[in-house]
């Protein structure tokens, strides 16, 4: 049997991930982080690709990385921001009624 | 009756202003200020404005005397700057217009300087000068549009300044360019360096390669002082910026000069764009260090000229650039 192929790389993607839940007082409040934190683009344009997604009053980070150490600049990035953002919420909420 | 409050963070002034109706009703800000010799990097930068962001929110609330439900709109600096310090106040803008319920407004950084300069100074419709440490342009309000007439092709002028006082180590407190200015005063020997105006543009990267190269000879061998190379660098530098102003005076048929930025403090610079107008029997406008350097109540009455012609940001589409023109915002709150 011949050797894998340089195209084969499909049974292992050889990406390193990282998954982070952050548990909100509620789901709005998660919402909020959520807007918050996912506009701006990851500085990084290549070998990073993170997911933010909100389920009940959970927030979840999934993280994509070609190498170990841009996914630990970019998780050490998102968690300084994440706590400003906490952070804010503490001080100026709760949010408001709808 | 419309309440902005405005947040400002692209470089290393952090400030939150909020404004009501042409009214300042608070302004603070602090600085990130480096030792002599050090430039401010980004990461350092977003960790200054991040430990001290929310104390200076809540001192524009209390300044102002007015609770959150009071505001109308978030304004903040989408762009341009450093990237990490704008993400760092873009996450309280939003963060903030979430919790309470209020519309959100990215602003062009450029477009709050000129629109705080109109309002302090009343000027009708000036040719501008935009000189900081990040910008040097022209501007010029056309059909909906502030057109860039003339721009540095490299670095901005307050950039030229602020690497040379590192050069000779001054004190970056207050700021580089201020204590430059001082030094300047008492300079009495002028040292020739290159001019770089072509056409409507300029160019300071080869000036200041020059200068520091003459520095290190000159200063050494004692042929002039240091305070003779701040007198000449300003001589140098002020004069290209009047010449590309006159420029677009003459292209507008303008009879009128508005100054902001940071640079735009300098009396030097003021006191020669001062005799170039004279000559033009065209007048003058420049604001005090309050408003010419970065704060957060020019961002507050951009927001506040936009949000009141119709302007709102989506939270998914309030994304933070390092490069944002000028003429890329629609000035839909001017004939």
């Amino acid at each position: 049997m011949a050797a894998p192929s340089s195209g084969d790389t499909n049974h292992e993607s050889g990406k390193h991930e990282f998954a982070l839940d952050i548990p909100f007082p509620s789901s709005r409040e998660a919402v909020i982080a959520l807007q918050s934190l996912s506009p701006d683009r990851e500085p990084r344009k290549g070998g990073i690709s993170k997911q933010l997604s909100v389920s009940g009053s959970k927030l979840s980070v999934r993280w994509s990385a070609d190498e170990a150490r841009i996914l630990r600049v970019s998780v050490a990035s998102f968690l300084d921001h994440l706590s400003l953002v906490v952070e804010t919420m503490v001080m100026f909420g709760p949010p408001v009624s709808q | 009756m419309t309440v902005v409050i405005g947040f400002e963070g692209s470089a290393n002034k952090i400030g939150i202003g909020i404004i009501r109706d042409g009214e300042v009703l608070s302004n603070p800000r602090r600085t990130y200020i480096t030792p002599p010799g050090q430039g401010f990097l980004p990461s350092e930068t977003a960790r200054h404005h991040r430990a001290v962001i929310l104390t200076v929110l809540q001192e524009a609330l209390e300044q102002a005397g007015l609770k959150p439900a009071d505001v109308d709109c978030v304004a903040y600096t989408k762009g341009p700057g450093m990237g990490a310090p704008l993400v760092t106040v873009a996450l309280v803008a939003r963060t903030v217009a979430q919790l309470w319920g209020k519309p959100l407004l990215g602003v062009n950084h450029c477009i709050g300087h000129i629109e705080m300069g109109r309002l302090i100074t009343h000027a009708d419709n000036p040719t501008v000068l935009y000189v900081s440490g990040g910008n040097t342009q022209v501007i010029a309000y056309s059909e909906r549009r502030y057109r860039i007439f003339g721009e540095t092709i490299d670095i901005a002028v307050g950039n030229c300044l602020d690497r040379f006082a590192r050069v000779i180590k001054i004190s970056n407190d207050p700021s580089p360019g201020y204590n430059i200015e001082q030094m300047a005063k008492k300079g009495s020997q002028y040292v020739e360096l290159p001019y770089t105006v072509k056409g409507m543009d300029v160019s300071f990267s080869g000036i200041l390669s020059y200068i520091e190269e003459a520095a290190h000879k000159m200063l050494e061998s004692g042929q002039c002082t240091a305070e003779d190379l701040c007198f000449s660098l300003q001589e140098t530098l002020f004069s290209m910026l009047v010449e590309i102003t006159e420029r677009a005076m003459a292209h507008c048929g303008s009879q009128e000069v508005l100054i902001v930025g940071g640079v735009g403090c300098n009396l030097r610079l003021q006191e020669m764009m001062g005799v170039m107008c004279k000559e033009r029997g065209a007048k003058l406008f420049a604001t005090d260090e309050r408003f010419c350097i970065d704060n957060g109540a020019m961002i507050a009455q951009a927001g506040w000229e936009m949000f009141r012609s119709g302007h709102v940001t989506e939270l998914p589409d309030s994304w933070i650039t390092q490069r944002y023109r000028t003429d890329e915002v629609e000035v839909t709150w001017r004939d």
